[in-house]
């Protein structure tokens, strides 16, 4: 139960703390067909993002205690 | 093209009647509040999907964000990962208000806050904030309508400006018509028409625009990179890096406790379908950021630089309109047109009933429901003519601080809308309402002096940490006036502060 909410919390969070450390993405080199790895970077946290939270919902859905209630 | 205005106005036909049509889909009584301002609870995980990303991909992403970064470049790609950030935000606070709302019956998110710290000042205020942040998000839904419809009419006239503003107005009409005759169901099922419409244009066009330029992005960026006056697009200057990180995190943050967004989670019929359809949503995103690239590729399309001069509202309708085939022009800005306009009548409903419910019942308690459900209808319609009347005294030009604008007010209702949530018995409603007073003071202050008191052009602010979003600081200050004032009462009375049940995730 606790590890579920710790892994959901982990899953939520390491998306943003990447791109929180902007230094890490803030350059031109690797290029991905013509567009600047500071560009293209961001947007394929979107796509890893989206799968995240789905695993992420998967696992709170999965745990709560009031889903009974809220069928 | 004139194909391309048949196609618009044929499609735009089919969209009104659509509107029309919605009152009798899923049949509810619509003089009931509830039915007709939440479209009755019954959505299920595809359309809340649906309609709850078609609230949130607006005339912000089509028009406003790929005109700041025609101006001011890489900073304003921070809509990227604002959007990813928001939907995580999303799926732990809106899933507690969610529950909350089911159980004790709230419509609106100030429902909630009038209820958890039973202060009908401290509810009121959050109120007026809400009503007063989505004017200027309405007023950037109509800067996005008159874009296309400048864009469109421009080869017809020679004052297309007079034309589109008639053209603006009439489209208004027919949407306060539709919106009072069918409420949220009239969005619900036009946002399902535009969302379709929306992403096979996006798709379409991304793939499509890069194809037709000689060397893609690289020759685009470079050609970007050459241009005066001399902006970064390819990546961010690393002056820019807080003011960059505070506008990502802070948007995240407010997105979804703006009264329309709250209004459109409230809708989901059950707990599954709002966990999962929001964790879909960062997939809206990809379009986002595809649309904000549109800002760079319009560099290698001559004859649509052109046309935008120095409005660069008209970025991306001119930009289609230069490289896709007329009869797919018509599509996709119908498609951006109606991306303005269901918003705009999403949020108005929003504000009318915050006004109904939690302003003007508070003094007339024993409104009769038929009644409500009137004022709501009439005033959702006085709302949007405000926000239109609000487009005619304000330059275009700097479109996303409209939008910026609103995020510094709903900022300020976080610490008694987001911290209310899970806080259990330390905040005090009267040191909330002086970090709400204290928020909203400075950050009409700051917005002000960062301006020169002139037209709003920028919501950033000089900090010893260079430029800061002005939400950020405002909402440093409301907190710490919010725990000191908390603190004290604590020290003067404690146990005095009302027992709350237990929120859970």
């Amino acid at each position: 139960m606790k590890t579920a909410y710790i892994l959901a919390a982990i899953l939520l969070i390491v998306p943003t703390s990447v791109l929180l450390d902007v230094p890490l993405y803030n350059h031109v080199n690797p290029e991905l067909y013509g567009l600047p790895f500071f560009w293209w970077f961001q947007g394929m946290w979107l796509v890893i993002a989206t799968v995240m939270y789905a695993i992420a919902a998967l696992i709170l859905q999965h745990v709560d205690p009031d889903k009974e209630e809220f069928q | 093209m004139i194909i391309t205005l048949i196609i618009f106005i044929a499609l735009f036909a089919l969209f009104t009647s659509v509107g029309f049509a919605a009152a009798y889909w899923r049949k509810g009584d619509l003089s009931d509040l509830g039915q007709w301002a939440l479209a009755g609870r019954k959505l299920g995980p595809y359309l809340a999907w649906f309609l709850v990303g078609g609230d949130l991909y607006t005339a912000y992403t089509f028009i406003a964000v790929p005109s700041a970064a025609f101006g001011k470049g890489s900073i304003y790609a921070f809509a990227t990962p604002y959007v990813m950030t928001t939907f995580a935000i999303a799926m732990v606070t809106m899933v507690t208000l969610w529950k909350m709302s089911r159980r004790k019956n709230y419509i609106t998110g100030v429902d909630f806050v009038r209820d958890r710290f039973k202060s009908r000042t401290l509810a009121i205020a959050i109120a007026l904030t809400g009503i007063v942040a989505e004017l200027p998000y309405i007023a950037l839904q109509i800067v996005g309508m008159r874009a296309v419809l400048q864009v469109m009419l421009a080869p017809y006239f020679t004052s297309v400006t007079g034309v589109s503003e008639i053209a603006l107005i009439i489209s208004f009409v027919i949407l306060a018509l539709f919106t009072f005759v069918s409420g949220l169901r009239g969005a619900t099922l036009t946002a399902v028409m535009k969302d379709v419409i929306i992403l096979i244009t996006v798709a379409a066009v991304i793939i499509y625009v890069p194809l037709t330029i000689k060397g893609g992005f690289a020759h685009a960026f470079q050609l970007a990179s050459t241009a005066k006056p001399k902006v970064s697009f390819s990546t961010l200057p690393s002056k820019l890096t807080n003011a960059y990180i505070s506008l990502f995190i802070l948007s995240a943050l407010t997105l979804y406790f703006y009264p329309h967004a709250i209004n459109g989670v409230l809708s989901s019929r059950n707990l599954k379908s709002l966990r999962y359809s929001t964790a879909f949503l960062p997939l809206y995103g990809v379009g986002l950021f595809l649309l904000t690239l549109f800002a760079v590729l319009i560099y290698a399309v001559p004859s649509a630089l052109k046309v935008v001069g120095g409005n660069g509202t008209l970025v991306v309708p001119a930009l289609i309109d230069a490289t896709m085939p007329a009869w797919f022009t018509g599509i996709a800005f119908l498609g951006i047109f109606i991306g303005g306009l269901v918003p705009a009548a999403v949020m108005a409903i929003s504000q009318a009933n915050l006004l109904t419910r939690n302003i003007i019942k508070e003094f007339k308690p024993d409104l009769k429901p038929a009644t409500e459900t009137r004022i709501v209808k009439w005033s959702s319609v006085v709302f949007k003519f405000l926000a239109l009347g609000f487009v005619f005294i304000i330059s275009p030009t700097y479109a996303i601080s409209l939008q910026l604008l609103g995020g510094i007010f709903v900022a300020q209702t976080l610490p008694s809308m987001m911290l209310g949530l899970y806080d259990r018995s330390f905040l005090n409603r009267w040191a909330l309402l002086a970090g709400w007073a204290a928020g909203m003071g400075s950050g009409i202050w700051f917005t002000e002096v960062a301006n020169n008191f002139g037209i709003l052009s920028t919501s950033l602010m000089k900090s010893p940490f260079g430029l800061l979003y002005i939400a950020a600081v405002s909402l440093a200050i409301n907190l710490f006036v919010a725990y000191v004032g908390s603190a004290i009462s604590k020290l003067i009375s404690p146990g005095a502060a009302p027992a709350t049940e237990k929120a859970g995730m």
